[in-house]
């Protein structure tokens, strides 16, 4: 069994999330300027840069696609994408929890953090609609990596113009001029961070895995329409075939 | 201290106004994690339930006689001799 198997990374992530969330209130000391409130800074900041980390890998899973043409460095393209979109889902709703509870307004439109964080994240909600709108699978596979590879270029431009930026309203987390965080919140983060970038690759992979075993199973099921006699078919199906991604079906060996 | 007594110790949740803001914003993340972990369910559910079917439709064929002039090709009979084995997962490149 290969160490890092998605089966280790769920129980790695669960475990890394675990303490993680243990010492964020069991640990972690008390924000002297915000208080009880500075505890969802260990969930959403992890899940922001996680999010946008998972966008720029989509955007080199992508390069890789439209160098080698393989369609699996496009599924996890799209997959990185997608669950990225979900963390980003997570980072906007606790990020509003927290702009609420510390400014008293849910959102703040003159902030660059987050407006920016906006901005990527509609981005890539067009992602879908743009990939869907293809039929042709081959075309749908190069554009959509055309477009991971630029908004992927986006992300970290984006990042360094809002940390260029004036308005400091959002705190800068890593700031070293005013002292950064205290070691023992620094250690939380990490712990937390690290379980979060562990979901994210369990969820990416568990993802692969269910579309590669949908995909194969639709191939199976277009081989046995035609028949055991037509011609190709157990080529067709056969594990190691250039059209089929290959994928363990359990108990069927 | 044994394990158990440990949430004993623990500091309560202050539920007050932080408090429950702290306690949504982790709900809506455990939330989500669960709509996603049902969807990828039923779609697990719905292949599970599509090998079944793929699997009666192949003992069907099986149990059918076959057409007695489907000579196989070398290509077939390579590939079916490759298939002898595991369908491989992924291949996590």
């Amino acid at each position: 069994m290969k160490l890092l198997s998605l089966r280790n990374l769920i129980f790695l992530a669960a475990a890394l999330l675990g303490v993680g969330y243990g010492l964020v209130f069991f640990y972690a000391p008390l924000d002297a300027d915000q208080g009880f409130i500075q505890k969802i800074f260990y969930l959403h900041v992890p899940l922001a840069i996680v999010a946008l980390i998972g966008f720029v890998v989509a955007a080199v899973h992508a390069i890789r696609h439209l160098r080698s043409n393989d369609p699996i460095h496009d599924l996890r393209a799209y997959t990185s994408i997608h669950t990225s979109v979900i963390f980003g889902v997570a980072v906007l709703i606790t990020g509003a929890i927290w702009a609420k509870a510390s400014w008293g307004r849910w959102w703040v439109w003159d902030e660059p953090t987050l407006v920016s964080f906006l901005i990527v994240f509609l981005l890539y909600a067009t992602y879908y609609p743009l990939r869907y709108a293809i039929e042709d699978r081959d075309r749908q596979a190069r554009y959509a990596s055309v477009f991971a590879i630029t908004a992927g270029a986006f992300v970290p431009l984006n990042f360094i113009a809002v940390r260029l930026a004036e308005q400091l309203i959002h705190p800068r987390t890593f700031a070293t001029a005013n002292g950064g965080l205290p070691a023992e919140m620094m250690l939380t983060f990490l712990v937390c961070f690290a379980g979060m970038a562990a979901l994210w690759v369990a969820l990416v992979r568990f993802e692969i895995t269910a579309k590669s075993v949908s995909g194969q199973l639709g191939r199976l099921r277009r081989a046995l329409d035609a028949g055991p006699s037509a011609p190709g078919t157990a080529a067709r199906i056969a594990p190691g075939s250039p059209n089929l991604p290959a994928a363990r079906l359990p108990d069927q060996a | 201290m044994s394990a158990a007594l440990l949430p004993l110790a623990a500091p309560a949740l202050p539920l007050d106004d932080a408090g429950q803001y702290v306690a949504g914003a982790y709900l809506v993340f455990v939330v989500l994690l669960i709509v996603y972990v049902g969807i990828m369910a039923a779609k697990l559910a719905r292949i599970s339930s599509e090998i079944a079917s793929l699997a009666e439709a192949a003992e069907g064929g099986v149990t059918q006689p076959r057409p007695a002039a489907a000579p196989r090709t070398e290509l077939e009979a390579e590939a079916e001799s490759r298939a002898g084995g595991e369908i491989e997962e992924p291949a996590e490149r």
